[in-house]
């Protein structure tokens, strides 16, 4: 179980600095490493491992606008839908302020908009087969 | 030739003529049309075989109340037809080409004028109807199964099948339907049912239950054209999922009110709810259209403790609704029409709230609360709200009230003096509203002056004198962000600190932190020494430390220049204080001493000190007096002068800021012997 959760861990782990990269890349020379962006990436690395099994079951999907959106609870136990909207509006609140961050980071808040545009891009790109993605306001399956 | 007829007429025809004696081998009646209350059927055909044993009647066409349908028919497995009457067994029925998917048993009891039809489901259960005189109508369900139910219901209504098919209901319903025609048109309808084991679920799980035991009770009567009904609803098992709420057995609603030309009326509702005194509700609606109708939800003494978990975070605050803790009590009216809000009213009895900090955050509670608020869509409303006290990380709040006008989704505060310690943080003329990107808002805020030794011992600092004062005129607030412009001044140790560019940055998550920009200006170092327990120092310095950002309340980048203040005074540095500064740079890291003179004397003389440090991914770049570089590329931090004098020297201009912390923490606490070379 621990090895599960920790390999989930692992896994959410290089997905965000897959994903970090490559929005910084395509944003130009964005500064991403500031403590309060190495806080938001530790606590949604954290919180990885709990979405791990939910984007698998298709419950939560990448959404276009670059949150992820409970698309299908059904798959979730009654009990447990709770947190699961719990843990998709806690990642949501954390993957808001790191586009904010991002863009302060750089000197340009009003970048917050193109920087959100560009990780939900590649938040899609890169997910995982069988994890559900809004693209052309349609959920699709990778 | 037409025929008008009432139903029992129709059995009275088919047997009339039999006498037990007589046996009758075929027999086929046709008849136009039958007429009785509320049912018309025309062209009907009835043939019986008695060599086989069988039956078949058919209907052209069928009026039951405004419903018609058309093509029924009934063939009977097994028929009789003697002097008692008629009865068909393992029938099978049709309506408009379709099987209905049951096998059915029909007995017709000329004598006593009883209809009573068996139905044996497909899906499994059993439906039993029995229609005595005066068109009295009983039904006992038994085990009907949610399949089976809904493929009997599709013959009768197959779009409010396609509906319910939607929720893909599950379970099992068992139990009795009434229906008295009554005397003239006051009709009657008494219904006991319990469903059992029974759940539903949307396609998006967003609304499912699972397990569902619970009983319903229906008496309904019609008086004039509207018909008058009381309802009680008992949940008993399982469990429920209404986005965001997750709901279990225990509930029990009552409630009457009349249905009237397809306009239903909930006059009263009861619900009986754990944690809640009482909820009472009243509604009305088209039934075409329910989620457009009107609700009035009253609530009187919800226990928060119970309710706040429950109903409140996960709808408020779902992001941490576990970090949310509710004490008190609460009562409030709710009015919604055509799905949206129109007026609220809460009133507020020692509510407490608190919410947990987040990683090593900071933890807020507010209460005890009392008062009351009012909203009103498109009016302007007001609260006003006692709050008796409360703690935001280790400092106390003292008890304040809240004005405030409601408008929209937006509240303006009028001055709020919250007291801190001996002061009070006050906040003026604070507007915020909602925005599409979250809440939006202005204001001012002054700190009335909290004295440092109050703050600091509650802080558990070492102990300052002084002031902390703050006149911070422009506070704005966007999403993510509460900007302070204006200054925040402390002073202490006969000098003073004075920030500005104050910003609070996603206040409310795990990235909360704080930006400012501080000027510190003749700060007494003796006072300073001394309090950090540091060794001794006399004179003064100022600082500038531009681009502060504190995470959690510790730096996490800043550019600091600290330099000894202009003009003439005292400059003395303890043997101590140079084996702290010394030992703050780590073995090899800064000090290069004459350590022969430090053997020798309790104090030194300096000339000016400075100290450099610009903080930035966990490493500090120091450097020391402004243009004080050394040909080794030393840098002088405190340059010696009179006698005896000193010079303490730094060569390690790179410094880990946590180690760097760490020691002066050690070398504060005393645990740290100098390093010194």
């Amino acid at each position: 179980m621990s090895l599960l959760s920790t390999t989930r861990r692992r896994l959410g782990a290089c997905l965000l600095g897959l994903v970090m990269a490559a929005a910084v890349h395509a944003q130009g020379n964005l500064e991403i490493d500031t403590p309060a962006i190495a806080a938001l990436k530790q606590s949604m690395q954290k919180r990885h491992a709990q979405l791990a099994p939910l984007y698998a079951a298709g419950a939560v999907g990448l959404a276009a606008d670059g949150t992820v959106a409970l698309r299908d609870a059904g798959s979730v136990p009654l009990a447990q839908r709770t947190q699961a909207n719990a843990a998709i509006a806690a990642e949501n609140a954390d993957r808001a302020a790191l586009y904010r961050e991002i863009a302060r980071a750089n000197d340009h808040p009003e970048w917050e908009a193109d920087v959100r545009r560009t990780f939900a891009q590649r938040w899609i790109d890169r997910a995982q087969p069988g994890w559900w993605v809004q693209q052309g306001g349609k959920w699709v399956q990778k | 030739m037409r025929a008008r007829l009432s139903a029992c007429c129709v059995l009275a025809l088919l047997v009339g003529g039999v006498s037990p004696a007589q046996a009758v081998d075929r027999l086929s009646v046709a008849v136009a049309d039958v007429v009785s209350a509320g049912l018309v059927l025309r062209d009907i055909r009835a043939e019986f075989d008695a060599a086989r044993g069988t039956a078949a009647i058919s209907v052209a066409r069928a009026r039951f109340g405004e419903r018609v349908e058309r093509d029924l028919r009934l063939r009977c497995g097994r028929a009789a037809l003697d002097f008692q009457g008629f009865t068909c067994h393992r029938a099978a029925a049709q309506v408009g080409g379709k099987r209905i998917p049951a096998v059915f048993d029909l007995e017709l009891d000329r004598r006593h004028g009883h209809v009573r039809m068996a139905a044996v489901l497909d899906g499994g259960g059993r439906l039993e109807l029995d229609a005595g005189e005066g068109g009295r109508v009983r039904a006992r369900l038994a085990e009907l199964k949610a399949e089976g139910l809904q493929a009997l219901l599709a013959a009768w209504s197959p779009s409010l099948v396609r509906r319910v098919q939607d929720l893909q209901p599950a379970g099992r319903v068992s139990g009795e339907l009434d229906w008295q025609p009554g005397a003239g048109a006051s009709p009657r309808l008494e219904v006991q049912l319990r469903l059992s084991e029974a759940g539903f679920g949307t396609a998006d799980g967003l609304r499912a239950a699972e397990k569902l035991a619970v009983d319903l009770s229906l008496d309904a009567r019609r008086s004039g054209a509207a018909w008058h009904w009381q309802l009680a609803l008992d949940w008993q098992a399982g469990a429920a999922y209404l986005h965001p709420l997750f709901l279990e057995a225990g509930p029990r609603l009552s409630a009457h009110g009349r249905l009237d030309d397809r306009q239903l009326h909930i006059e009263r509702a009861e619900l009986e709810l754990e944690g809640v005194r009482r909820v009472s509700a009243s509604a009305s609606a088209d039934l075409d259209a329910l989620d457009q109708g009107r609700l009035a939800l009253e609530v009187q003494g919800a226990d928060l403790a119970v309710v706040g978990p429950r109903w409140i975070a996960p709808l408020v605050a779902p992001a941490s609704a576990e970090r949310w803790a509710f004490a008190g009590h609460a009562s409030g009216a709710l009015q919604l029409a055509q799905g949206r809000l129109q007026a609220a009213e809460v009133a507020f009895d020692a509510a407490g709230f608190s919410l947990a900090a987040a990683a090593d955050g900071t933890a807020l509670a507010l209460g005890p609360i009392g008062g009351a608020l009012s909203w009103r869509a498109g009016q302007r409303s007001g609260a006003r709200l006692q709050v008796a006290g409360g703690h935001w990380g280790k400092l106390a709040l003292g008890g304040f009230e809240v004005d405030a006008e409601l408008m929209g989704e937006g509240v303006t505060v009028a001055r709020t003096r919250v007291p801190v310690l001996d002061g009070a943080l006050v906040l003026d003329d604070l507007s915020l509203w909602r925005g599409a990107a979250g809440w939006a808002g202005r204001g001012s805020v002054v700190i009335e002056p909290v004295s440092m030794p109050a703050l600091t011992a509650a802080l558990e600092l070492p102990q300052m004198s002084g002031v902390l004062s703050a006149s911070l005129p422009g506070l704005r607030v966007s999403p993510g962000e509460i900007a302070l412009d204006g200054a925040l001044v402390i002073s202490v140790f006969d000098g003073y600190l004075h920030a500005t560019g104050l910003r609070l940055r996603e206040p409310f998550g795990v990235a909360a932190h704080l930006n400012a920009d501080v000027e510190a200006r003749h700060i007494d170092l003796a006072q300073l020494t001394e309090t950090f327990s540091f060794g001794s120092m006399s004179g003064f310095v100022d600082a500038d430390v531009r681009g502060l950002e504190l995470a959690r309340w510790r730096p996490v980048a800043f550019a600091a220049r600290i330099a000894s203040s202009p003009g003439e005074y005292r400059r003395r540095i303890s043997q101590r204080a140079v084996e702290n500064i010394g030992a703050l740079g780590g073995a090899g890291a800064i000090a290069a001493i004459q350590r022969s003179l430090l053997r020798l004397f309790d104090t030194f003389g300096y000339s000016e000190l400075g100290l450099q440090c610009r903080l930035a991914r966990g490493v500090c770049l120091m450097d020391g007096i402004e243009g004080a570089t050394r040909a080794d590329g030393g840098f002088v931090i405190v340059r010696g002068g009179g006698v005896p004098a000193l010079d303490v020297i730094g060569y390690n201009r790179r410094v880990d800021w946590d180690e760097l912390v760490d020691r002066l923490q050690r070398v504060i606490a005393g645990n740290v012997s100098p390093e010194l070379r």
